[in-house]
């Protein structure tokens, strides 16, 4: 290896010189370059030569870091002749000693403090409802929850606990230790891996060693590893997955890409590498952006090593590009839609969030509203009583009640000072409407039953009002644009009822043109002015509770026009008293429960979870913006212990977070300064080191950008967890570009001094994180009882805050 | 460097002379058809000017009322003319322009315009809207140049023109008085010159050279100051900068310091011009409004001191405060209201029944309070002992001089916001309790520092619950006379907790005038920055409210309208031919890019001329392309409330667009036929395209000048069968 490298010097400085024959050089680098290139390839096996003694000189245990150093300085030097055991030697022992701190720090003390810690309160919940096989609805895909739940469950968790608010204890039901065990064993297997990233990155066991010494001790991934969040599960399956798919990398770059093609190697890491990253994605949906830099990555491979080969035929290349396409696009969707199948197989029973869900996904589930439901005729006749919910967008069902509209609205304009019919967010008797053909006046049902169908008119009689559903071409109360919906009342001023109206079933493609309770989604055309009942999204004032406006809307096709029949009964007493007593007293016969499939279910599921946003978390006190991520402004608080001022607060190693940040700065400065030169035909460091450059910026540093830069874009409530995706990615970055800084310097200086100096930073560094990592480890423990002061002697930035309850 | 050789062609060929004449010679060398002369060209361009001409006048003065958000830009016109200081999220200068058509015209701004619909009657506004059609109108030989510039092409240049100018959206768009023809007009001028500078490359630093670079940082402060989404074609320039830059040093027959020489031009003409060019707009801005006027409430306590008419204008009051005297506060977040308080209490089941206390507006006796120490009672102002100065630290209370309760909060819920403390008026003559300590903490202040009338701002921080005295800026039930919440916010970096002294009444220490406050120019350019951004953030959709989405813009789903009362109607809404053509050739656009690469890549060689084609097409789409993304995309991260209006500017680019495909189309298509038919199939190709857009504007031409009324669904209505869309609402 070190005769090659001198080869390539020559070849390159020889390039050099003929290049810059031709232009006029830049006289400040030109005789540095030339004087480099002759003192390196002399000064490369001195150094080797004393390599051997120094390992020896350290003891292999007590100094590990003395090690570290040593080998550092060897790892630049593309390690020509170590012996080959000593290399396999240290390729063991560093990133199992790794691991093994990474463990115990992982796990020490991992049931402490018993009690919820920030976001277990939702994570620990719905661990508990998969025990219960209770649905609950979040917005996040549900592989994290499933492990967790998973854990809980071999634990013995039978999900009683109540996770009602942070701080309050665990009882002994709660198995808090394996719960806790799912993130922190992912978190502590983030330390291997990283290391074993870095060494496929071509970077030096020391360097790869460096990489997991910042994953270790970086206080913000060792608190977030410690309690049931899943931001160390994430990391994990991206990590792994980022990791195969450089190995798939590695083999497609070696010099027989073609024999290794489909070989059972290259299918391993193509589709783990696939499978990883979708599981990434299936804990929450960020992960996406993992996945997307593995596809760039595997992309670009394949632009420049199959397409770009002219040798391969036609058919080659289709063939590679279909297994591509089947392992990044096939594959991953089956992960997907698996994972999906098993939240929706297992979650079986009605729970506290069905209401974000259609009527007809609720009443597939057991208990809740199929417990309402079952047993409700299907078919709408005359005669049925009904509740009619608005079937998209934000729940709420057709309400009235006896008050009128008031005569005037606040904008001085007038209303029809009929009764008010609006859409009500809560289940009440007064939703309870009566299906009526306008030409018939009996309302009991009886055999045959007169079905109502598509296309046809009918009228809407409140239930406990008796008053019919009317328009009119009035300005409604809060859309002055629309027209007002009213239950009539005759106040003798020559304003006809107007209150036939026609159903329109917008899915009986499917369900039929009989309309069916649950299954039919329903227009209500009001016949004589055109218009359909809309729910306008505005909310009343005061005189109207504050529930939302039913309109007439001239737009008839959008998605607040459809309603669909929630409860449903058929009317048997034809006294209005006896009916009213009948709407509150509710009585039922189970028949059968309503089925939905999979498939259904898992695409309702979907919409409702990529376009009903529920973390609306405005105004909480620890966010963070993006910016603020990068100088560590913010922290959040976790915990704090009930009595002393001991708690949790998530703040990364702030002096990781700042050299990472400037080394960020730093390679970008490089690597703009490498393309603007390069562009001069002025090539400053050897071709070997500058692929290692580049690759290292085509996977860490597009995996940063991809990873960041987002969340200039959302609109939701940030927090600083958000950013420990992008920051592995820079403290990877960060320890690749301490190796490149050591190239540099011996690319500069030939004395063996600056390399000693080198060295020294980076353990005088290291230790200044150690240190700043023990300062704040009580911080992710949440250990031991602290005093103010002790808390205020951390606060090194005005922005942190610190609980302080006590004195 | 490999070079694209189509694209460099035509480039050299029009840098020898800018004439038309001399484009003849290259159009013979590389793909020539032989179907352009110079008398063509002009012929063409003559024809769309005056075609241009007639649509965007035709029947300009109608609907003789106003039409949308005319009413505020014709009312902001009119503010420049009589001088009202005024508030708008935009930045002034398409409002000067306004205001400038309409004081040539010799309107003096006494219409009111007051709400759409209202008539003009006599007042002159032809003058604000002919201004208007005048910008509007430049887009399209604007965009036809660009298109010459980028390509050479005269179909293609045609083309881009007419697709342009046949499009009802941009047609009715572009008629009214509003900020969109100034914008639309800068930033295709802006594209424009940027095109002109680029083909100017090979005699880099002569007189045309410095021209057009001027010219395009010129043009881009004009889109950037007539409203903020101007700035993505910054981008796009910048982006074209970059790359010119990138070229010019992988050119190693110069040395380094050439580009730096090229450097520094661009960055004295697209980033220094700029900057001065931007400044000097606001300078004349908050010169010619020297009013009092709507907009003051919007800005700092010590920004209304320069208003003449405001009362802050020539007041004067002590400097520091002491105890005993007698304050107004305002809260400093925008639009911030009085701290307020009046003879009303919460009612039952709002917390405790105490008496309320809010943010209000106006100016008005309850704002104002009484500052005294936490352990004292109000000095008298006729007493004789020392005066004490009220310091940053210091613990107070502020007694409501009405009614003489004191400021004060508890751990109830706040009305609105169930995780705030409710604040309320609490004591009787002065005398509370603990609740009523306040700590003052002035912001940025040194310790013990006096606190000072109008130049501090401080934040008011509950000594026992240890959160800060805030306002939500959420709007009170009836009971709360609609007036806004005070909370006390338990995050004490609530950025709505700040506030400052405005008025301070102390006649035992002396006065100084208001203009001992008065900012400078760079204050006041900030602040009103800073209060346009925050004025843009706060227009969000409410909850539930149906916006326009960016999704539903390019397929062209939904209008506009403009005018709907009685009479004429008038409706946004493109040219659905054109609008949705224009999606499938930017799909065929990117069809044909990837087929070239992998084409490219894999080796296989095409013919010269349709080389020599694609390349034409697709480096002039390349650049329209990135242009339409930078005008598109970002609307989808926008949390604002959004319009259908903003996609105008990314539909001039995908126009353009078009028209180079349309271009590529009809010149690759014929050759493809036997040699017979191919010059009659050119010509049908041609003329059914144009012949189709021009019937397509003659059948939805009413939308633009005006509907008849009743539904389309009427037979004797004029747009009878032309609602193909349901959601089209006319």
């Amino acid at each position: 290896m070190g005769d090659t490298e001198v080869k390539n010097r020559k070849v390159n400085r020889n390039k050099n010189k003929n290049e810059k024959n031709k232009e006029i050089p830049n006289p400040a680098v030109d005789p540095r370059d030339e004087g480099d290139g002759e003192s390196t390839p002399e000064a490369l096996p001195e150094e080797l030569t004393e390599e051997p003694i120094l390992k020896k000189s350290a003891s292999p245990k007590k100094s590990e870091k003395k090690q570290r150093k040593a080998g550092s300085a060897t790892a630049g030097q593309s390690l020509a002749d170590l012996p080959t055991l000593a290399v396999t030697c240290h390729f063991n022992l560093l990133p199992m000693l790794l691991f093994g701190v990474a463990l115990a720090t992982r796990f020490y003390a991992l049931d402490q403090p018993n009690s919820i810690v920030f976001d277990e309160l939702h994570y620990g919940r719905y661990a508990g409802l998969y025990q219960k096989q209770t649905f609950f609805f979040d917005s996040h895909p549900p592989l994290g929850k499933q492990l967790l739940a998973l854990a809980g469950y071999l634990g013995g968790f039978q999900g009683d606990f109540k996770f009602d608010k942070i701080g309050s204890s665990y009882n002994a039901s709660v198995p808090v230790f394996a719960m806790r065990a799912v993130p922190a064993l992912t978190g502590s297997l983030l330390i291997p891996l990283v290391y074993m990233i870095m060494l496929q990155l071509n970077y030096s066991q020391w360097t790869a060693a460096l990489a997991g010494f910042l994953f270790l001790f970086d206080n913000a991934l060792l608190t977030q590893s410690h309690y049931m969040l899943m931001e160390p599960i994430i990391l994990f399956f991206a990590m792994s997955g980022v990791l195969c798919v450089l190995k798939f990398r590695a083999l497609e770059r070696s010099g027989n890409a073609q024999a290794h093609s489909y070989s059972l190697r290259w299918w391993g890491w193509l589709l783990s590498g696939s499978i990883f990253l979708t599981c990434a994605l299936c804990v929450k949906y960020v992960g996406v952006y993992s996945y997307l830099l593995g596809l760039a990555l595997v992309g670009h491979d394949f632009w420049e090593k199959v397409l770009g080969n002219l040798s391969l035929t036609k058919k080659q290349v289709f063939g590679h590009a279909v297994a591509r396409f089947f392992a990044f696009f096939v594959v991953p969707l089956m992960v997907y839609i698996g994972v999906f199948y098993i939240h929706l197989t297992t979650l079986v029973n009605a729970g506290p969030h069905d209401s974000a869900m259609s009527s007809a996904f609720q009443a597939s589930l057991e208990g809740g509203l199929s417990s309402i439901v079952r047993g409700q005729p299907l078919e709408v006749v005359h005669g049925s009583q009904v509740t009619l919910r608005h079937a998209h967008g934000s729940p709420c069902w057709l309400h009235s009640h006896a008050a009128n509209y008031p005569v005037k609205y606040a904008d001085k304009r007038g209303s029809s000072h009929q009764q008010q019919v609006t859409c009500y967010v809560a289940k009440d008797i007064n939703n309870w409407w009566i299906v009526k053909r306008p030409n018939r006046t009996d309302l009991a049902v009886a055999a045959p039953l007169d079905r109502i169908s598509h296309g046809e008119e009918i009228q809407l009689v409140h239930g406990i009002t008796g008053r019919n559903l009317n328009s009119h071409n009035v300005a409604a109360p809060a859309s002055p644009t629309k027209q007002e919906v009213s239950c009539y009342v005759d106040h003798n001023v020559s304003m006809p009822a107007q209150d036939v109206w026609r159903v329109e079933i917008t899915n009986r493609e499917e369900i039929g043109d009989v309309w069916h309770a649950l299954e039919s989604m329903v227009r209500l055309i009001h016949v004589n002015t055109s218009v359909a009942l809309a729910f306008s999204g505005r909310m009343l004032p005061d005189w109207g509770h504050n529930q939302h406006e039913i309109v007439g809307d001239v737009m008839i096709n959008q998605p607040n026009t459809i309603f669909n029949v929630e409860e449903h009964r058929y009317t048997r007493n034809e006294d209005e008293k006896d009916r009213q007593l009948e709407l509150m007293t509710t009585d039922f016969i189970p028949l059968e429960p309503v089925v939905m499939g999979f498939w259904e279910k898992f695409f309702e599921l979907q919409i409702r979870m990529l376009f009903i946003s529920n973390e609306n978390v405005q105004n909480h006190m620890y966010t963070s913006s993006p910016w603020e991520w990068l100088v560590l402004t913010r922290g959040i608080a976790y915990w704090v212990s009930p009595d002393s001022n001991a708690q949790i607060h998530l703040l990364g190693n702030i002096f990781i977070w700042y050299s990472a940040t400037i080394a960020l700065a730093a390679y970008c400065s490089l690597l703009v300064f490498y393309l603007l030169r390069q562009r001069r035909q002025c090539f400053d460091i050897h071709e070997e080191a500058w692929n290692q450059f580049r690759t290292t910026g085509e996977v860490l540093l597009l995996g940063y950008v991809f990873h960041f830069l987002p969340y200039f874009f959302v609109d939701h409530t940030l927090f600083l967890h958000h950013y420990l995706p992008a920051l592995a990615f820079k403290l990877l970055l960060n320890a690749a570009l301490v190796e490149h800084l050591y190239y540099l310097t011996r690319l500069v200086f030939a004395k063996q001094f600056f390399n000693w100096m080198c060295v020294l930073i980076v353990l005088t560094w290291m230790s200044g994180i150690l240190m700043v990592f023990n300062k704040f480890l009580p911080l992710c423990y949440g250990l031991g009882p602290m005093n103010a002061t002790q808390i205020l002697d951390l606060k090194l930035r005005e922005t942190w805050d610190f609980i302080v309850h006590k004195p | 460097m490999p070079k694209a050789e189509g694209s460099d062609a035509p480039a050299t060929a029009a840098s020898r002379s800018t004439e038309p004449k001399s484009k003849k010679t290259h159009r013979d060398t590389a793909y020539d058809s032989g179907k352009t002369s110079t008398g063509l060209w002009w012929t063409l361009f003559g024809l769309i000017l005056i075609t241009t001409a007639a649509t965007r006048f035709y029947k300009l003065d109608q609907p003789d009322h106003i039409c949308w958000d005319e009413t505020h830009f014709g009312k902001f016109g009119g503010y420049y003319i009589n001088r009202t200081f005024f508030f708008d999220v935009h930045p002034p200068l398409g409002k000067m322009l306004i205001g400038l058509f309409g004081y040539l015209d010799g309107y003096n701004a006494t219409f009111a315009f007051e709400k759409p619909g209202d008539k003009y009657e006599d007042y002159p506004y032809m003058g604000m809207r002919a201004g208007c059609a005048i910008m509007g109108a430049l887009l399209v030989p604007l965009s036809f140049l660009t298109v010459w510039e980028m390509t050479f092409s005269l179909p293609a240049a045609t083309f881009a023109g007419v697709l342009i100018l046949l499009d009802h959206g941009m047609l009715t768009l572009n008629r009214y008085i509003l900020l969109d023809p100034p914008l639309l007009f800068f930033i295709s001028a802006s594209v424009y010159t940027t095109v002109k500078f680029h083909n100017q490359r090979h005699r880099a630093f002569s007189f045309p050279w410095w021209f057009w670079l001027s010219a395009t940082g010129a043009m881009l402060v004009g889109s950037v100051a007539v409203k903020f989404v101007g700035v993505f074609v910054v981008f796009l320039v910048g982006f074209r900068a970059i790359a010119d830059l990138w070229e010019i040093l992988g050119d190693l027959s110069r040395p380094v310091s050439y580009t730096v020489k090229h450097f520094m031009a661009r960055a004295l003409c697209l980033i220094a011009l700029p900057i001065v060019l931007y400044m000097g707009i606001f300078y004349i801005h908050l010169r010619v409004l020297y009013l009092s006027g709507p907009g003051d409430g919007y800005f700092s306590s010590a920004f209304q001191t320069h208003l003449e008419g405001n009362f802050l204008h020539n007041a004067s009051t002590p400097r520091e405060v002491a105890y005993g005297s007698l304050l107004t506060l305002k809260n400093s977040i925008t639009g911030g209201g009085y701290l307020h308080s009046h003879m009303h209490l919460y009612p039952a089941g709002v917390g405790a029944k105490q008496q309320q206390v809010t943010t209000y507006s106006h100016k008005d006796g309850n704002n104002r309070w009484f500052i005294k120490k936490f352990n004292k009672p109000t000095p008298l102002w006729n007493s004789t002992d020392s005066i004490e100065l009220v310091r940053n630290g210091d613990l107070i209370r502020l007694e409501h001089r009405p009614t003489r309760r004191n400021l004060h909060s508890h751990k109830e819920p706040a009305p609105v916001s169930r995780k705030h403390y409710q604040v309320t008026g609490y004591g009787e003559n002065g005398t509370g309790d603990a609740n009523d300590v306040w700590r003052l903490v002035i912001e940025g202040g040194a310790e013990n520092e006096p606190l000072e009338t109008m130049r501090h701002k401080f934040k008011l921080v509950h000594y026992l619950q240890n959160c800060v005295l805030s306002t939500t800026k959420k709007t009170l039930p009836k009971w709360g006379y609609e007036q806004q919440e005070v909370t006390c916010n338990p995050n004490l970096r609530d950025a709505a907790a700040v506030w400052n002294v405005e008025d301070n009444r102390f006649p035992r220490l002396p006065n100084v005038s208001f203009s001992a406050y008065k900012l400078n120019f760079f204050q006041r350019f900030f602040e009103a920055h800073a209060v346009m951004f925050s004025g843009n953030a706060g227009l969000k959709p409410k909850d539930g409210e149906l916006t326009s989405r960016p999704w539903m813009w390019p397929i062209n789903l939904r209008g506009q309208f403009f005018s709907a009362g009685e009479g004429v109607k008038i409706y946004l809404l493109g040219n659905p031919i054109i609008w949705w053509s224009n999606l499938v050739f930017m799909a065929f656009y990117l069809t044909l890019l990837v087929v070239k690469s992998i084409r490219d890549r894999r080796g296989i060689i095409s013919s010269p001329h349709q080389k020599a084609l694609q390349e034409r097409a697709l480096s002039a789409c390349g650049w329209l392309y990135i242009g339409w993304l930078l005008h598109y995309v970002p609307f989808w991260g926008m949390g604002r409330i959004l319009y259908f209006h903003h996609y105008f500017p990314a539909l001039l680019f995908s126009s353009m667009m078009s028209g180079v495909v349309i271009d590529y189309l009809v010149e690759s298509i014929p050759p493809l036929l036997p040699a017979g038919i191919r010059n009659s199939a050119y010509h049908l190709l041609v003329g059914g395209i144009v012949s189709s857009l021009i019937y397509s504007f003659y059948l939805f031409a009413p939308l633009t000048y005006g509907m008849s009324n009743g539904p389309s669904t009427e037979a004797n209505s004029t747009m009878y069968g032309m609602r193909w869309l349901e959601t089209w609402e006319f």
